[in-house]
């Protein structure tokens, strides 16, 4: 179950299949993310694909032909891709097409485009089932930002997720049974569509799969702490201070005085294998290797500046491929890294990151508000940051009778912090407070001593080991022990438990995070005998979380919150 | 005879190294069961040192324990993985597509084989015989034009089309000079340009919908034939690019065969082959500059990123895939290589080599007179073995190297035939 090998397969058998020459690859916006998630623009060259087309870009249409090409064309079935398509087909700018949908399309569409096919170009008509986006191999995301409005689905959201579920148990070739997280609705009505697709699209859905492997749907509301931490492991952390989008992170929004081409750095793990060692390293560890893939580099620079003999320059171009690749590498990661700390600096991220770390996984309030009070009072902590600490303080001691939720919004509203983040805190606890959660989120009995400790690195960083687990490491453990209880997780339908899953498929609506994908990782490593995928309506850091958290609860009243005495506009 | 102080994972009983604290206390199960006082005595002292090494408190093995762990995460590059499900609509498209398309297809055939009598019957009268061939509308009831439907009356005057007798105004005609109506006929004589200024006279009066359909395949005949020049020069890049493929691959096999001190390739052909790969590098090199550098129509943003791009792409090819060969070994590097190998071979095949050299003994010793004989009227195997050889240097010149490999396999069976053969006689001879 590797999301990035499935669709890596389908590409390569899309451009074999069309005989060598010359192609253009013709995909919509969507399909475009899905393609340049697992493959760089010069690896798809090597495969015959010299151009990359926008089938819904403005000036497609009128753009001019070139009869000589072959046309791969890569669309998600949708209404007005099928009809821009008929357009292209009755006005073919390309000598053969072959088209490969992203998920199951209608007959009757085919039949709409067959009919437009009037000078005979189309020599394939297909469906490849990559209608998600592989982020790494254990790790896929529809792409959707948000996906609640109020407690219930946005429609279009609930059919999209569908959609990218079913094409991925397709790509994977399983046939699973289904559980859900039983308080939510979302959920339930998620889980009950795959189900009907299943049952009705049967024949797609038989093949022959070794053990019943298990989709187990969960919502985010379960565990809304996880998205509103900081994070100290690599790829965490860029998406949390620099967000990841597609692999691509825009080092222009944090730092204007950027050299252009590190304005926008690619981060994959495909073909960056410094990026691959590294991308659950800690912060501190991170800074030892990059320093370790400097000096490297300024061997080799050095090695490189005395060509003094004809052996020496055949070396040197010899060499240059790698030294190219090593240089370029060298300089992103340095500038992403040198990003990463200076915020880490500038705003005290590690001092707020320890009381985070204690609220998330300690019982202590008397002293967790004088730690937040402390820190709402440092001018350098940036105002996000006091916020997300409030909340994180609001959704552990909402029940706790001496509270002072409304204590410290007053001490944030004279900080000056905007309405709308303050505003957010009680949107949180009406989006996932107590009420809307079923799992025993803050276990204090589980509370460990906390061991976070500052380890002086190498290179002058702090190393930071967190201690907050994700909800979602005790679901797993729970479900690979087998004990996940039924009436909390049940199945769809009629289905029950057969024997215990070993291929499991995780999906949390509402959206996941990277740090709940290391703990799917670390899981992987750990039970060797389970294979565990995640994915999650997006891969969320506290920014976009609070956003969707905005999103849904925009037009929804009070209800849960009345007891905090706190005014908006 | 002095002792030697053995230590590590001794038994007590037998004094065995065991190398590890689990396997000593399995084999003191199995072996010596009955010594049960002696078997809790190592378990003991085996839990204390335990102790006493990771005298650590718990705490610390838990951050070392998920340092330990952080150190294995990453991520492994993604192995290749069969494609997932696939569903093929394309049966069922072609079949709707053939339902629609064949009508249009018949109609299109009807009309050129009607222009192709049109052209071959001109003669006495022209109109006559048109309408003999096409049966013109009746067009007393018509009194507007079908297409503009502008009526008719003195100045705007009712035309047929020559290729389906509809009717239609002077505007709305079309004409269609014999020259380009004789390319559509026979499309084998194409004189593309050259378009004639269209006069009635040299012409046929067509209507839209016919010129349209013939147009049609026109434009797909043409293109068929039509290769532009910049496919040309592709094709040529993509022939030269996997004739280096093969190059590659047999050059990696020549290496690792010498790099292993196998004989089965010399040095030099090694270098040859980098050579030829070299060179043909060049070759890719210039071509896709060739590529790049072609003249575009202005307007065509398409065709310069397309021609770019495979400059790009060749050009990567190159650096990744061609300039990373590892160079071949020196003279002094393989000498060493080989002499190692054959130390190793020795080693390794003692018995049969030494089997080997008797044979050959016994040939040479127990057949030199008789073989000066053999030499004058060469023995057939001889002979063959030396145009096998003389293959092989054929086969080596030209790169062949699958068949230097082949024909040396032959050549190896020629040898043992032959010595056989000679063994054989040997016997008859005592």
């Amino acid at each position: 179950m590797n999301v990035i090998s499935a669709v890596k397969a389908y590409v390569l058998k899309m451009t074999e299949e069309s005989e060598p020459g010359m192609k253009v690859l013709l995909m919509d916006k969507e399909t475009t993310s899905v393609v340049s998630m697992v493959y760089g623009q010069s690896e798809i060259q090597q495969k015959e694909v010299f151009l990359l087309e926008r089938i819904d870009s403005a000036n497609y249409r009128h753009s001019t032909g070139l009869r000589y090409l072959k046309c791969l064309v890569f669309l998600r079935p949708t209404a007005q891709n099928i009809e821009a398509l008929c357009n292209e087909l009755r006005k073919p700018k390309y000598g053969a097409y072959y088209i490969y949908f992203s998920n199951i399309i209608a007959k009757a569409d085919i039949k709409v485009i067959a009919e437009h096919d009037e000078q005979e170009v189309v020599k394939e008509v297909q469906e490849f089932y990559m209608d998600y986006l592989a982020v790494n191999p254990h790790l896929f995301s529809v792409g959707l930002p948000v996906c609640f409005n109020g407690t219930s689905w946005i429609s279009t959201a609930l059919q999209r997720s569908v959609q990218g579920i079913v094409s991925l148990l397709l790509s994977l070739k399983k046939a699973p049974l289904i559980r859900y997280q039983a308080n939510s609705s979302a959920c339930r009505e998620l889980a009950g569509r795959i189900d009907e697709v299943m049952n009705k699209e049967s024949s797609l859905f038989s093949y022959g799969q070794n053990g019943q492997p298990l989709l187990l749907i969960l919502d985010r509301r379960d565990d809304p702490i996880t998205p509103l931490l900081n994070q100290w492991t690599y790829q965490a952390m860029v998406h949390e201070l620099l967000t990841i989008n597609n692999n691509r992170v825009n080092l222009l929004n944090v730092n204007p005085s950027v050299s252009k081409e590190l304005s926008e750095v690619v981060l994959s793990a495909e073909q960056d294998i410094f990026y691959a060692k590294n991308i659950f390293m800690n912060y501190g560890e991170i800074g030892q290797n990059i320093k370790q893939l400097m000096d490297q580099f300024q061997a080799k620079a050095k090695s490189h500046q005395k060509i003094e003999s004809i052996s020496d320059m055949k070396n040197f171009v010899e060499a240059y491929p790698q030294f190219k690749k090593l240089s370029g590498n060298v300089t992103k990661h340095v500038t992403v890294v040198g990003e990463l700390s200076s915020m880490v600096n500038k705003y005290y991220l590690l001092d707020v990151s320890e009381v985070e770390q204690e609220i998330s996984s300690q019982n202590d309030h008397s002293s967790h508000l004088q730690s937040i009070k402390k820190l709402l009072n440092n001018d350098k902590v940036r105002n996000f940051d006091a916020v997300k600490l409030v909340m994180l303080y609001s959704l552990r001691y909402q029940n706790h009778s001496n509270n002072d939720i409304a204590g410290l919004i007053n001490v944030l509203k004279k900080r000056h912090v905007s309405e709308t983040l303050t505003k957010n805190i009680i949107n949180l606890l009406e989006y996932a407070g107590s009420h809307a959660r079923q799992s025993d989120l803050f276990n204090v009995e589980n509370a460990v001593k906390i061991t976070k400790r500052f380890f002086k690195g190498l290179s002058g960083v702090d190393n930071v080991y967190t201690q907050h687990k994700p909800l979602l490491h005790d679901t797993l453990e729970e479900l690979v022990k087998g004990r996940l209880r039924e009436s909390l997780y049940p199945y769809v339908g009629n289905q029950s438990n057969t024997g215990r899953p070993q291929d499991i498929i995780v999906f949390i609506v509402g959206g996941t995070t990277y740090e709940e994908s290391l703990t799917v990782h670390s899981f992987n490593k750990s039970y060797p005998s389970f294979n565990i995928l995640l994915g999650g309506t997006y891969v969320h850091n506290s920014t976009s979380f609070l956003e969707e958290v905005e999103y849904a609860t925009r037009n929804t009243s009070r209800i849960h919150t009345r007891n905090i005495h706190v005014r908006f506009e | 005879m002095a002792e030697a102080i053995a230590e590590g994972f001794l038994c007590p009983i037998c004094h065995k190294d065991l190398r590890s604290p689990g396997n000593l206390i399995a084999h003191f199960q199995d072996l010596h069961s009955e010594e049960q006082d002696i078997l809790k005595s190592i378990k003991d002292f085996y839990g204390k040192a335990k102790k006493k090494i990771l005298k650590l408190d718990e705490k610390d093995l838990e951050i070392f324990r998920n340092e330990v762990r952080l150190e294995r995460y990453y991520l492994e590059y993604s192995e290749p993985q069969d494609a997932g499900q696939i569903k093929s609509h394309t049966d069922y498209y072609k079949a709707i597509r053939r339902d629609r398309l064949d009508h249009r297809t018949a109609e299109t055939n009807k009309l050129v084989i009607r222009l192709d009598r049109l052209l071959r019957f001109y003669g006495s009268d022209r109109k006559q015989q048109e309408q003999e061939l096409v049966a013109w509308l009746d067009g007393t009831t018509v009194t507007r034009c079908p297409s503009c439907a502008s009526s008719f009356n003195i100045t705007r005057r009712k035309h047929h089309c020559r290729l389906c007798g509809s009717i239609m105004c002077n505007s709305c005609s079309y004409f269609l000079t014999y020259e380009t109506a004789q390319t559509i006929v026979a499309p084998v004589h194409t004189n593309n340009g050259s378009e004639s200024q269209a006069s009635e006279s040299e012409s046929l009066r067509i209507c839209n919908h016919c010129l349209d359909m013939l147009e049609c395949r026109r434009r797909v005949q043409i293109e068929q034939m039509m290769q532009p020049l910049i496919c040309q020069l592709y094709n040529h890049l993509q022939t030269v690019k996997s004739q280096v493929q093969n190059s590659v691959e047999t050059y990696h096999k020549v290496y690792n065969s010498l790099t292993s001190g196998e004989r089965t390739y010399l040095l030099q052909d090694a270098q040859n082959l980098r050579t030829t790969i070299a060179k043909n590098a060049e070759i890719l090199d210039t071509l896709s500059k060739k590529i790049a550098s072609m003249p575009i129509e202005p307007d065509t943003p398409k065709q310069h990123n397309l021609q770019n791009s495979i400059r790009k792409a060749t050009s990567i090819y190159i650096k990744d895939y061609l300039l990373t060969l590892p160079a071949p070994p020196t003279v002094e590097d393989l000498e060493k290589i080989r002499a190692e190998h054959a130390m190793k071979v020795v080693e390794e095949d003692y018995v049969p080599v030494m089997r080997n050299n008797i044979k050959k003994v016994t040939v040479t010793t127990g057949w030199t007179p008789t073989k000066a004989e053999n030499e004058s009227d060469e023995d057939p195997l001889i002979e063959q073995m030396n145009i096998v050889k003389n293959y092989i240097d054929q086969a080596r010149q030209a790169q062949r190297f699958e068949e230097v490999v082949s024909l040396q396999e032959n050549l190896k069976m020629l040898k043992e035939t032959y010595m056989q053969q000679q063994r054989v006689k040997a016997n008859e001879a005592v």
